[in-house]
């Protein structure tokens, strides 16, 4: 059965030559998608078959037999490829009706299907990663494609700019990395990730490891200091990518993290603590600067942080779990935590896809421009609305049972633990319903002034292709499914847990609650709806109408609510944390006059700790600059110094 | 299995049947206390039935999430209010956790009101819209302090059994409790557009939150939203109301009639304040969800600490 996958990973590179030989463009596009899907869903099966059959496979890959350090399937690494190559099919089915607007670019398309193919590849290889170097091979092959995938319309100045932010950042999480597994080997005298054993005894070693490694994981995750590359990254990337970006690569953060988990035993209590405070910081910072935002994909970034946080929650109750070793409360929060991660893939992919669809159609991301949608593409709105319900946490879909679980999650540790967490739980639930509050209003306000009203610009048409309807349903038929009936993944899940923790005997997930009871809940939510729509429906005389205007009769569709009104009543409480700044020019006399008002946000962590710090080292590095002269023997000669300075290191350096 | 049956059927007759009751008698007990004779207490009854038999109008700007709008919204209410426990009687839908569920349906029901009312294009619904989820946001944590404290207190997730845990004969967690149900009234004054936050009779619009928000409904929109907004008042006020019912009682028809007399001291109250307090300026309604807030977080940690 490995072979399959190994068919399904050679497929790739059959895409990517064939995104470089076949012509016309045209029919490349056709084939590469075909081939691509095709080699997810021998994937997709792979990752199933082996989930399902999990407690009894060996942790080895047989292929690799002779080097089985190398790869390695174990259940965290199937969970993901699972969630990967899920996400993946929807995204490169919708990747051919985006780029039938770029056609006229040949070279433009042809590398971004080379650098997506090898993406996709490098993503699923990476989580099988069992060597350091492989990993970081896989690692850094997966932000260069990503990287080079964002520059479809390398032209544009702000895709300059953003993906130039997105690599240089990510970059500073690879070098974090590298010392991370450097630390590693030099202490372990390995490179395999089954030899890594830290244990906080070790004293000075273990704070560095973990430290440098929660920096390089969290920086590719977007946890909130260190968040400032998405919103750049997010919005110039083309919406396949961003998809994948927010659904799946940020997510390997998440999957670094887990690992680093793994190689610490015991863990400590203030691990699971300090990272319970950061996430919380994220879940409520990162949705609050959403709510500020008008562009439509820099606002779902902000909520990719949102959703790490929710995720990193988990991550903490889970630590907390096996410090104390309390299984339940291993269970639910590292459950709750992997269901979230698969959650938010699936629902912020649909967004992020449709959202690409409204920016082909409206030609802008400033929501402000928009309205009305619903009038011309009502399927489309519905399924929007799917995904924007699914990720405020709201019922039946899956954004709330993977929030159900942590919630469990937080009175179980309540129970549990005694003594002061409690309160500490009571805090973070506060937070979490605070966090899943302002998912509410954030995702009304962009549902409602996108789609619903009158439009604010002209819109002659709006085009669903149906290659975009069938990856958009895809998506919201898994939110709808794994909504109602959640056991279809918990039972993956517990064994992905029961695998990855051997030490701790797991209790089956039927335990926690009535999960019967849920699905009993929303199934009579739906049938009630229904019957009212029935009774609504041969029960009554309607007829249509003016809406009221207050005996006004000359509305224009500028005179709607806007959303920076719509956020406003929320976002000025906290204006001074926000950065939000507000210029206005209001008529001064009785006469109408030219005014305007003009409301942004500005990011916090931005504004006082990386443009600074940008700063402070741009100009360290500007007093070089005599070093820097025209003619290139100079530059030999440097070379030729920086060599023997370190072959000088190699030499003494006590081994 | 008769008892089975009249627990089944308990809470339909109950939240489907004696909400506009409630809601009467409040009205009717206001208008007293202001000097006035006041609309009989069957009002209500004979508003919805006026309202279902009237034409229902739609904007012309308006798409299927107007229609879809107020069926979710009472759908969802109806449901979630069988969540909660009718006198001392378990409610159809009790399992551990329901408590976050009960919060999150009711989420949803906001989601399609908002949704609903921004769907006219029109600034009034807008501000009203802008109005109900900016103060949502700060009513949430309240349910949390007030219920999900007990919650964490007791050790239960489930609403049944947290008002199971619940005992008055102990005097640090007698205070305890009744500090909690005044931050819980608060809450049910935020969330069923009362006094003093909303104004629920005066039809000036630019002052109002749930009014605005179904100014361009009619027939039977309006009659699906009326009824849910009075069915949302029951399930606040029996969330109020089971704070301090007894459940060591195990006569049912005692402790049934004192839930009953419970509920009917309850409505004097919300008239009672609603005709002493005047409305808030909308402005200054953030500060006073935080006050009850404030007093739930302080309530606990004395709590806590003295227990």
């Amino acid at each position: 059965m490995q072979y399959l996958f190994l068919i399904g990973c050679s497929l790739f590179f059959i895409g990517a030559i064939a995104a470089l030989l076949i012509r016309p463009i045209k029919h490349a596009l056709s084939i590469v998608v075909v081939i691509t899907v095709l080699a997810l869903a021998i994937n997709l099966i792979f990752a199933l078959m082996r989930l399902i059959a999990l407690p009894m496979v060996t942790d080895l890959f047989p292929v690799f037999s002779d080097h089985a350090s190398l790869f390695r399937a174990d259940g965290l690494a199937l969970f993901f490829l699972l969630v990967i190559t899920t996400v993946a099919i929807p995204t490169v089915i919708s990747t051919y009706s985006y780029l039938q607007h770029y056609l006229h670019k040949e070279a433009s398309v042809r590398s971004f299907l080379i650098s997506f193919s090898l993406l996709l590849l490098s993503t699923q290889l990476l989580v099988f990663a069992n060597h350091s170097i492989v990993f970081l091979v896989c690692w850094e092959l997966m932000t260069l494609m990503a990287y080079l995938g964002m520059l479809l319309e390398k032209e544009k100045e702000e895709v300059q700019k953003g993906s130039f932010i997105f690599f240089t950042t990510t970059h500073m999480a690879t070098l974090f990395l590298y010392i991370f597994f450097f630390l590693l080997h030099d202490h372990f005298g390995s490179w395999s990730f089954s030899d890594f054993h830290l244990s906080s005894s070790m004293g000075t070693i273990f704070y560095l490891v973990c430290g440098f490694g929660f920096l390089g994981f969290g920086i590719k995750a977007g946890f909130m200091p260190m968040h400032f590359w998405l919103p750049w990254a997010h919005p110039i990337a083309p919406a396949p990518l961003s998809a994948f970006l927010s659904g799946v690569i940020i997510k390997t953060g998440i999957y670094g993290i887990f690992r680093v988990i793994e190689f610490c035993s015991p863990l400590p209590v203030w691990m699971g603590i300090i990272i319970l405070v950061v996430s919380v910081f994220s879940a409520i910072f990162g949705v609050w600067y959403a709510l500020t935002q008008h562009d439509i994909k820099k606002l779902l970034a902000y909520h990719s942080i949102e959703n790490i946080g929710i995720i990193g929650i988990g991550i903490g109750l889970g630590v907390l779990g096996v410090s104390y070793s309390i299984q339940s409360l291993v269970w639910l929060g590292f459950g709750g935590a992997l269901f979230h991660t698969f959650n938010h893939a699936i629902f912020k992919t649909l967004l992020f896809l449709g959202s690409g669809v409204i920016c082909h159609n409206c030609h802008t991301r400033d929501i402000e421009k928009m309205g009305g949608i619903v009038h011309h593409a009502s399927w489309f709105v519905g399924l929007f609305l799917i995904g924007s319900i699914a990720i405020s946490g709201i019922p039946p879909f899956n954004g709330f049972m993977s929030e159900f679980l942590i919630y469990k999650g937080f009175f179980n540790a309540a129970a549990a633990l005694g003594n002061y967490f409690p309160l500490l739980m009571l805090l973070l639930s506060v937070g979490l319903a605070f966090v899943g509050g302002l998912a509410l209003v954030c995702f009304t306000k962009i549902n409602s002034i996108m789609f619903l009203g009158t439009e604010r610009s002209s819109l002659q048409s709006f085009k669903v292709s149906s290659t975009e309807y069938t990856a958009l349903g895809m998506l919201a038929s898994l939110c709808i499914l794994f909504g109602i009936y959640p056991q279809s993944v918990l039972g993956i899940i517990s064994s992905v847990i029961t695998f990855n923790h051997a030490g701790i005997i797991i209790q089956p997930y039927t335990m926690f609650t009535h999960w019967e009871f849920l699905t009993v809940i929303f199934v009579s939510v739906l049938l009630t709806i229904v019957c009212v729509v029935l009774w609504k429906k041969f029960n009554t005389n309607q007829r249509i109408s003016q809406a009221w205007g207050c005996g006004y009769t000359a509305l224009t569709p500028r005179m709607q609510y806007t959303a920076s009104s719509y956020a406003d009543e929320i976002n000025s409480i906290a204006s001074q944390t926000l950065h939000l700044e507000k210029h206005v020019t209001a008529p001064k006399t009785l006469f109408p006059q030219p005014s305007h008002f003009v409301s942004h946000a500005e990011d916090f962590s931005e504004k006082r700790f990386i443009a600074p710090m940008y700063k402070y080292i741009m100009n360290k590095i500007d007093s070089f600059e005599f070093l820097s002269r025209t003619d290139i023997r100079f530059y030999i000669s440097f070379m030729l110094i920086m060599a023997i300075i370190y072959g000088g290191i190699a030499i003494v350096w006590p081994h | 299995m008769a008892t089975l049956i009249f627990q089944g059927l308990l809470p339909f007759l109950f939240i489907l049947g004696v909400s506009p009751l409630l809601v009467g008698l409040i009205n009717k007990q206001k208008a007293l206390l202001t000097g006035r004779l006041g609309a009989p207490i069957w009002q209500p009854y004979y508003d919805l039935f006026r309202l279902s038999r009237k034409e229902t109008i739609y904007a012309s700007t308006a798409s299927f999430i107007s229609r879809l709008a107020p069926v979710v919204s009472f759908s969802v209410i109806l449901i979630a209010g069988f969540m909660l426990p009718i006198g001392y009687v378990r409610p159809l839908l009790s399992f551990s956790g329901d408590i976050i569920v009960f919060a999150y349906l009711l989420g949803l029901a906001r989601f399609f009101q908002i949704l609903g009312a921004m769907d006219i294009g029109s600034s009034f619904e807008g501000m009203g819209a802008a109005r109900e989820a900016a103060f949502a946001v700060f009513a949430e944590p309240i349910y949390f302090f007030t219920i999900g404290s007990l919650a964490f207190v007791s050790g239960y997730t489930s609403l049944y059994e947290v008002y199971l845990s619940i005992h008055l004969d102990n005097p640090s967690s007698l205070v305890f409790i009744i500090v909690s149900s005044i931050s819980a009234f608060f809450l049910m004054v935020t969330e069923c557009s009362r006094m003093p936050i909303d104004d629920p009779t005066t039809h000036l619009e630019l002052t109002m939150i749930h009014e605005v928000m179904i100014l361009d409904n009619s027939g039977i929109d309006l009659f699906l939203y009326q009824y849910s907004s009075y069915i949302k008042i029951m399930i606040y006020g029996i969330f109020e109301v089971l704070f301090f019912n007894p459940f060591s009682l195990h006569n049912q028809w005692l402790g049934f009639s004192l839930f009953a007399i419970l509920l009917l001291l309850l409505s004097t109250v919300v008239a009672w304040v609603e005709t002493m307090i005047a409305r808030l300026k909308i402005k200054s309604i953030p500060q006073y969800l935080l006050f009850a807030t404030a007093i739930g977080i302080l309530n606990l940690l004395i709590y806590t600490f003295v227990r």
